[in-house]
Order: structure tokens, then sequence, then C-alpha cells
């Protein structure tokens, strides 16, 4: 039988750690969570791009999407022969009002046809009841609305499409890869009931979209290798004559880029997050260990004494921490595989990916705790270099007093008079023990940032609605048309409903360019002396709509990289329409989205058709619009703005969970922080301790004076997070702002507050975690002892 | 007792013209200043000498555990003063046992894992059984030191010096914390170590008693041999009081 012994000098290690179990628990704790964290998150990321990747190959997943005016059926056949398509696909797609019970409600349905084949591109896939064998009134509805509506397969649903109505039998329940995060556009953040995607024939789509025997949408599948601009730029020419109104890349597909956007910063906070763990522990450890080893240093000597080498005795001391690191990543490890499965199926169920692929990369968890336990060997080889320095004589020497110096304070005689004796005592510990000072000091700033951060996203966002819906955006309703209509409709939408302000809007996508850069963004024609809108520079000033030139978003500048002044080419989706070079005349913020602003006229007249709207802006307290608004067959979308707001809003309840979280990490590094700091300061000045005994100061005293001392390094360390908090959210403003978000994180005074209150508590927890260990110490019998 | 019995002649270690300065904070100390003498096998030797003598200093040196200013030590025929760290370290663990004052075992670690912890990696360490039993402490050999004496505590120091087998065994104020009756016990303790194992020993003190019992007698001052003699007559154990 093979047995096992430790050698006695690993039996010294063990029992070490046996009694200083608090501090050991506490860099456990903080590793175990880094490592979680590290492999739950990236476990999980790698399991959903793998998903996903399936997910999009098995499904045949467009490469590309144009929206164009009516493209014959042979036309969008011939796109299959230009070099690099692999597969060319025509499609219809028409949003259409479904018929509900409340009049008042408006529930947009997408229609988009299918053909049903195996190889189509964009292929759904059947979760419930039967694909569509044919007969026209039949349609398959992705299965995230479904859901929200309560409807099954087997059910009928009714929908109003060119003005006539159809009862429609729901084939099939169905997911698509296009629409794995179901969005209407790109500022509905939040799957909600009153937007939904069916799949009907091709016959039937044409019916309803008006357009027999024509597409409207090209889909494209590439070719391995094939040079995407250069096929671009030849399917837009092959198009150009039937009007190319979008071409939108995979990359900006909108559920694509939600994912994508989701999975990176499932990435970023799978590398980062850990990384300020590991730094901590790995601090704790070096201070740790840098105090054991003075405080060992007859301990040391003894060893080396009996014959141990300096390689031995310093291993004696990695090994602590190399076990924290080993202990610490091995269940780090194995919870964030546990907690990675529950993950991967929580982004699984939420993006509704009907693929289940959880694998668990073992690889990875022998490379977390490999991390953890080299990163951790490391801080305690820095930590521990000390041992190398003491020779055996000089460890049995009594040690030189340190160097009496002044502080700074004490320069300042007006001051240090007034300061009571134990007051003196804590303001000299905190200046002469630099180290340790700082140590505590950069975790409580550390601590405050992160609560600083996490306290100001929801205010910020609270911020942005208020911005954006309030003063940037005033109106109640957004009213959407089929198709442009002459100015003079504004007053028939004033007969229809009952309104208190309406003016007309002209909103179309373009394509912007400057030279290389592109974006598509929808610009939006206002009357000049817009009620609806209230612009502001970047500066801060108002700036007004030009008469003629346009004012795009600061987003929309930077993407194209152009300023005030600039020229920038937009083209035109119209067949044989010139594109046109349009003068930047001023750059605004904007929250919310990415637009361009011109002068209604100026637009129609320049890029459409002079004197036409396609949508109203209204401020209406009508009770009835909807009911009212369902039946006119030219209105093709009505948006409440209120109701925008709630979907916001609800958006950012989900967020209060991973806050949450964050408010209770930020808070354990530093309750670590400052509990191993203290229990390293009661091991160093136990003499001191002892002599304040004798000369009659009770525990109580001590464990304040302790705890004064802590607060003042609160106190420096809040102040020092602050301008750190600061960086912080100017580096998430950068890292978080998209082409839907512009964030600017800038901490409020409120977000400030929490944080200092929750740093302050967690500092006072740590506190009275060590009052236990006080009440322990035999200050009396330590300076009967030497040190052994 | 004569020096025929107390040794066998031959010279175990030799010291040339040792001398050593050291830095205590702002000050220089010279510790030693030129000291010669040599030791035989067997001997009994007790190095006497006030507090700042040198004594200590000369016995760290002889044991390895710190190097001179200048000078040389032989252990039989190596210069041990021109080892490197590694065979220094090698010369502590198997050629040489040390006895302290305050005793320095290990506080988490019983009487018999103390022993153990020497013998562990020792090239040919004696049995620790025997040891424990040699000194007295069979029965103790699972306490730990807060549940001991400081006699027994030190005895456990110097079974784990003996226990690795040295060649000398130096002892730096054996008795210096320890109260007179087990002040004796410790040094009966040690003469056995010399007359039964035949272990070459090497005691400072500055209880000039003590002296008495030593076969050589060294006295030092200001880091000086000042006396260097054979203690013709050397008394036993029991009869030493002070």
């Amino acid at each position: 039988m093979v047995t096992f012994r430790l050698s006695k000098i690993d039996t010294m290690l063990a029992r070490m750690i046996g009694r200083s179990k608090g501090q050991f628990i506490a860099v456990f704790t903080i590793i175990t969570l880094g490592i979680a964290t590290f492999t739950a998150m990236n476990m999980t990321a790698i399991n959903m791009k793998t998903t996903v990747e399936t997910y999009y190959r098995e499904n045949n997943f467009a490469d590309l999407f144009i929206q164009t005016g009516a493209v014959p059926a042979q036309a969008a056949e011939r796109l299959a022969g230009i070099d690099g398509v692999k597969k060319a696909m025509g499609r219809v797609t028409v949003e259409v009002p479904m018929i509900t019970d409340d009049e008042n409600e408006r529930v947009n349905l997408r229609l988009v046809t299918t053909t049903g084949e195996d190889d189509e591109l964009n292929k759904s896939t059947l979760l419930k009841g039967n694909m569509i064998s044919g007969d026209r009134n039949e349609i398959l509805l992705v299965e995230q609305f479904a859901k929200l509506r309560g409807i099954d397969a087997g059910d009928r649903i009714k929908i109003q499409a060119g003005g006539v109505q159809y009862t429609m039998e729901v084939a099939g329940i169905v997911a698509n890869p296009e629409y794995i995060y179901l969005m209407e556009n790109a500022q509905s953040i939040v799957a909600d009931d009153t937007f939904g995607v069916g799949y009907v024939s091709e016959q039937f789509g044409r019916q309803a979209a008006g357009l027999p025997g024509s597409y409207n949408e090209i889909v494209i599948g590439y070719e391995e290798g094939a040079d995407e601009e250069a096929l671009i730029e030849d399917l837009e020419d092959a198009l150009d004559v039937y009007g190319v109104k979008q071409t939108i890349k995979r990359k900006d597909q909108l559920s694509h880029s939600v994912i994508d956007l989701e999975l990176a910063n499932l990435e970023t906070m799978a590398n980062s997050i850990p990384i300020v763990f590991l730094l901590v522990a790995g601090l704790i450890l070096m201070m740790m260990l840098s105090r054991l080893v003075k405080k060992d240093r007859i301990k040391i000597g003894i060893l080396k004494a009996i014959g141990y080498s300096n390689r031995q005795v310093l291993l004696h001391y990695v090994k602590y921490a190399l076990i924290s690191g080993f202990a610490g990543g091995t269940a780090g490890a194995v919870l964030g595989m546990a907690l990675a499965g529950g993950m991967t199926r929580l982004y699984l169920d939420f993006f509704n990916i009907p693929l289940l692929r959880i694998e668990f990369y073992y690889a990875f968890l022998a490379y977390a705790i490999l991390l953890s336990s080299a990163f951790c060997a490391l801080s305690g080889l820095i930590g521990a270099r000390g041992v190398l320095k003491i020779f055996p004589a000089d460890s049995m020497r009594t040690e030189a007093p340190k160097a009496g110096k002044r502080i700074l304070l004490e320069r300042i005689p007006f001051f240090w008079k007034r300061l009571s004796f134990s007051s003196k005592m804590i303001n000299k510990n905190i200046f002469r023990n630099k180290k340790r000072t700082i140590f505590v000091l950069t975790g409580i700033a550390v601590t405050f940032a992160m609560m600083l951060f996490t306290f100001t996203m929801p205010e910020i966002m609270d911020q942005m609605m208020n911005e954006h819906f309030t003063e940037f955006q005033k109106m109640d309703y957004s009213i959407g048309f089929r198709t442009p209509v002459q100015k003079t409709a504004v007053r028939d939408m004033e007969h229809l409903i009952d309104v208190d302000y309406i003016e007309g809007k002209l909103e179309y996508p373009f394509e912007l360019r400057n030279g290389n850069k592109k974006q598509a963004v929808s610009i939006i024609g206002l009357n000049r002396d817009t009620r609806f809108y209230t612009f502001q520079n970047t500066d801060g000033e108002i700036a007004e709509i030009p008469r003629k030139g346009m004012l795009i978003t600061e987003n929309l500048a930077k993407a194209l990289d152009v300023g005030k002044g600039d020229l920038v080419l937009v083209e035109s989706y119209i067949p044989n329409r010139d594109d046109t070079y349009i003068q930047v005349r001023d750059v605004i913020r904007q929250t919310l989205g990415m637009n361009a602003y011109m002068d209604i006229d100026a637009m129609g007249e320049t890029l459409l058709e002079k004197n036409i709207i396609n949508g109203v802006y209204a401020d209406s307290k009508d009770p009835d619009i909807n009911k009212k608004l369902i039946r006119a067959s030219n209105v093709a979308s009505v948006m409440s703005v209120s109701d925008i707001r709630a979907m916001y809003e609800e958006y950012m309840a989900m967020t209060f969970v991973s806050i949450g979280f964050m408010v209770v990490f930020a808070g354990i590094l530093g309750f670590c922080i400052v509990y191993n700091a203290t229990i390293v300061s009661l091991g160093e000045r136990e003499m001191e301790f002892s002599s304040l005994r004798v000369l009659g100061f009770t525990k109580m005293e001590i464990f304040f004076m302790i705890v004064r001392e802590n607060n003042i390094i609160t106190v420096m360390g809040i102040l020092l997070g602050i301008p750190l908090g600061y960086l912080l959210s100017d580096y998430s403003s950068a890292a978080f702002s998209t082409d839907i978000y512009s964030v600017d994180m800038s901490p409020t005074s409120k977000a400030l507050i929490m944080a200092a209150v929750f740093t302050a508590v967690f500092v006072f927890l740590a506190q009275l975690a060590t009052y236990r260990k006080i009440q322990k110490l035999d200050f009396l019998q330590a300076l009967k002892n030497r040190e052994s | 007792m004569t020096m025929l019995q107390a040794g066998n002649g031959r010279t175990i270690l030799r010291c040339e013209h040792l001398s050593k300065s050291y830095q205590m904070g702002e000050i220089e100390v010279k510790a030693l200043q030129d000291t010669s003498f040599e030791i035989r096998e067997g001997e009994f030797v007790v190095i006497l000498g006030p507090s700042g003598s040198g004594k200590s200093t000369l016995l760290n040196i002889i044991g390895g555990m710190d190097l001179p200013t200048s000078g040389k030590v032989f252990l039989r025929d190596e210069e041990i003063t021109a080892y490197s760290e590694r065979e220094l370290t090698e010369y502590r663990r198997n050629k040489v046992g040390f006895v302290f004052q305050f005793y320095n075992i290990m506080a988490n670690l019983t009487a018999e894992e103390n022993v153990e912890l020497a013998t562990e990696i020792s090239k040919d360490p004696l049995p620790i059984g025997e040891i424990l039993e040699a000194v007295g402490l069979a029965d103790r050999r699972d306490h730990f030191p807060s549940q001991m004496s400081g006699g027994e505590q030190q005895r456990v120091s110097i079974a784990r010096a003996v226990a690795k087998n040295p060649e000398i065994l130096l002892c730096d104020e054996p008795t210096g914390a320890l109260d007179f009756n087990t002040g004796i016990a410790i040094l009966s303790l040690l003469h056995k170590v010399n007359r039964e194992m035949g272990k070459t020993v090497i005691v400072i003190t500055h209880n000039s008693d003590i002296a008495l019992m030593a076969d050589r007698v060294l006295r030092m001052r200001s880091g000086r041999i000042i006396d260097d003699h054979i203690n013709e007559n050397p008394v036993a154990v029991e009869d030493i009081k002070w």
C-alpha cells in the first residue's frame, strides 16, 4: 500500500494555513470568483459562438441583404451568375397590421416570403406544427412573437394587406437565423408583442405587397473567399435600374449585430474582470508573504541553520501562494463550468436559438487552473523573496530599530500640537507604513471606482431616456406611411384623428459616403421650425435645421470621419437618380440612434420629390388613435413614443441584476483587501499594542485606533477613487457607444454618494471581522515571548 | 577526566586569524579580531566570555551561519570559509548540530516532528525514537512546544541537533533561559552526548561555573581569545553550582 507522508516543512505549512484561515479564505475567495467569472464567461462565449455559427451554417444564413424597388423574378435569378455569388434569392417583405380584439392596439407583422426549399437562404427551423403546404392563406410565425401573443400552431390570425382583411392559419411556429433577436428596427431593444415576423408563400406575399412577379428584397450567399466590396458593387450595379434602397451586410444585420455585440461584451468582461480579481489576490499574497517572511526571520534562520537551502525555504512560502492559486483556481474553474452550462442555456433561451450545443472544454479548465496557480506562485515569489536575503546569523541578531523620521504632518506644529496622543500615533502609522497604506488605498480606490461605475450606469441610462424622449424628441406619436403622399395629406390626418399639433416628415434610408467610409442611415426631413426636435451641437449650442445642407449626429460624423463644413455623398436609391453631395452644416448630439436631418423641402427637392411626406409627427391625446388609423390603408406604422420609452425602461430593469452582481463583487474585493491589511497590521504591531496595553489602553480602544486609521485611509482611498471612477466611466463611454447608443457615462452626484456609502459599508464589515481577532490576541503574553 | 579520555587527539576544528565586522544600523561592530585556535575531536569545549565578547559570532561562523570578514575555518581538512552557498547548506545539514539559547523549535510541530524536520534532510541521521529516549522525551513525543516546559523544549532542540548525527554540536548559551536545576539537567545531557556518543561539543556561555565541566576552556574578551587552556580536572556536572 502506498502511503503518503507530508514532509515536516510541508506539515508546518499546512498548519500555518490552518492558523491563518481567515486570510487564506479571503484570498481563496477572490481567486475563486475571478476564475469562476473567467471560466463561465469564456466557456459561454465559446459555446454561443459555436452554436450561432452552426445555426447560421445549417440554416443558410445570408451574407447580404439588399432592399430594392420591384425586381422581376428573372432578374433576381440572373444575379447568381455574378462572380462570388454562391446563391441569390429574391423575396418579398412587407409590413402589415395584425387585427386584434383590442382596437386600440397596433400590432405590426412583417411578412416574409419563403419557398420552403431545403437550400433556401435564411431557412426556418420548424419548432411546432407544419411547414406551409402551398395554401396561400397559411403563415409560419416566429416563436418569440407567437409566445408573447399566446398563439399556437393551428390558431388563426387576421391581417390587413392592401386594404383587404385576410384570415391566416398558423401552420407552424418557427425559428429563423435572421430573427434570433427579434427587432422591428434599431430603436427596439426588447421584443414585445406589437411586432412579429411571419413567413408566407411567395404568391400570398406578392399579393399582399402588390408586387406581382417581383421581389423587393434580394438575399445573397457568398462563395468562399469572395471579395465582399467588389461583389456588393457588382450587385448594386446590376440592381441599380430597379432602385437599391439599402444594402445590409450580415455584420450590420440587426439581429446578428446585437448577438455579435453581446458576445463581444461577454468576451471583454470574461477577460477583464478576472484580471482585476487576480491582481488584487496577487497583491494581497505579496503583502502577506512579505510580512510573514519578516515576522519569521528567526524561523527562517533556524531552518537554514538546520540545513534547509534557500530554495527549500523560499518554496515553503511560495507554496502558500501556490496552494491558494491552485485551490482557488480549481474551485473557480469547477464553479465556472457549472455556471457556464446555465449561462449558455440562458443565452440560448433569450436569443431563441433552437440548437443546443453546450460543451465543456476541459482544456480550458486546465488553463484556468494553470493561470491562477502561475499568477499566485509569481506573487508568492515576489512577496517572499526576502527569504533569500536572510543569513542565518543575521536572523538571530536583534533587528536594528527602524530609523526614526518625522512625518510631514509633524512639521506643521499648529496642526500637530492639537492632536491627541492616539491621533498622533494613527497618523504616524499611516505615513510610516507607506507600502501597506498604499496597498489599502489602492484597493479602496479600485473598489470605489467599480462601485461608482456600477451606480452611474442606471443613472446615466435614466438620464439618457429623459434626454432623448423629453428634451431631444418631443412628439407623442410618429406615424409612417406606406407610400409617400403630398404634403397636404397632413390636413387629412387632422380630420382622421384628434391632434393638438401635427407636422409632416420625410424619412428615408440612404447610404452616406465619405471616401471609403460609408454608413446607411435614415435622413429625416423636418420643418425648419419644427416643434418636435431640439438640436444641440457638440458645443452645447442650439443648432437649427439649415435651409440647405444637413445636420448629422455625432456618431455618424465619427463613422464617416467628417465634420462641420465637409461634403458627404448621399447615394440615392431612386433609379436613374444621381448621387448628390450635401454639406454637413453642423454635428449634433443624439443619445439614441444615428441620423441626418434636413429641411423637408430641400430634402424632397434634392433627394426625392418636391412637396412630399411619408409620415407625420403628432401630439395627440386621442385615446382611439390606433383604432382610427388601423384601417387607413396607407398607414404603415403608428409608434407611440411613450411605448418606446417603456420598452427601454424594461430593458434597463434587466440590467439591474448584473449591477447587483457588480456591487457585490466590488464589495468583496474591498472587504478582502481591508481585512487582510488589518490582520497584517495586527501581526506586525503586536509588540506596539502590547506596550499600549501595559500603559492602560483597553482592547476596544486599540480596536478603535485601527478603525480610525482605516477610516482615514478609506476617505483618502475614496477621494483617489473619484478620478479613477471618472476614468473608468470615460473608457466605458467609448466602449459602450455603438451605432444605436451614444453614452456619456459621467458619474452623477447620486452615484458618487452611493458608491461612497457602499464602499464604507464593506470596509466597516471587514473591520468588524477583524474585531474577533483583536479580542483573541494576548498582547501581554507577546511582551514575554521572543518571536518564534 | 584526562584529555586522552576526552578526545582522540586529532584536530577536528581549526580557526585561523578570524575577524568579523558588521553593521548594526549606523554603527559598525567589530565582533571578532584576529582569532585563532584548534579543537580536538571528542572534546567538550566551553567558550567563556561576557556579553558582547564575540562568542556567538564565533559560534555562528564555525556553524556556517555567517561568514568572517577575514580568516579561515577548517573542519578537518575542509576549509568551510571557502564554501559556496550550496556547500555551506550541505555543511549545516550534515556536519553541524546547533542548540540555541531560546530553543528555537517550531511551535506548530510536535517534539517528534521537530526532530524529523532535521532528520528528513540529513544524509545519515540517527533513529528518532532512540534520540528522544536518550534525551528523556519518549513520552512527550506528540506534545507541542506550548505543552512543554523550557527544559523539555531545550531537550527537543538538543535531540533535533543530535539526530542529524553531526560532526560537532554547537550550543549557544543552552542554559541561559533555564532555571538552575533544569540547566544542570541539560548540561548532563550534553555531557552524555559528548561522552557516550563521542560528539565534539562546543558550548558558549558567560557563566564561568559551567566552564568547570569542560575539557578545554577558551576565554574571550572584545572579540579576542585571551586564554586557551586544557582543564586538567573537569568537574562532574552534578557538582556544578551557580
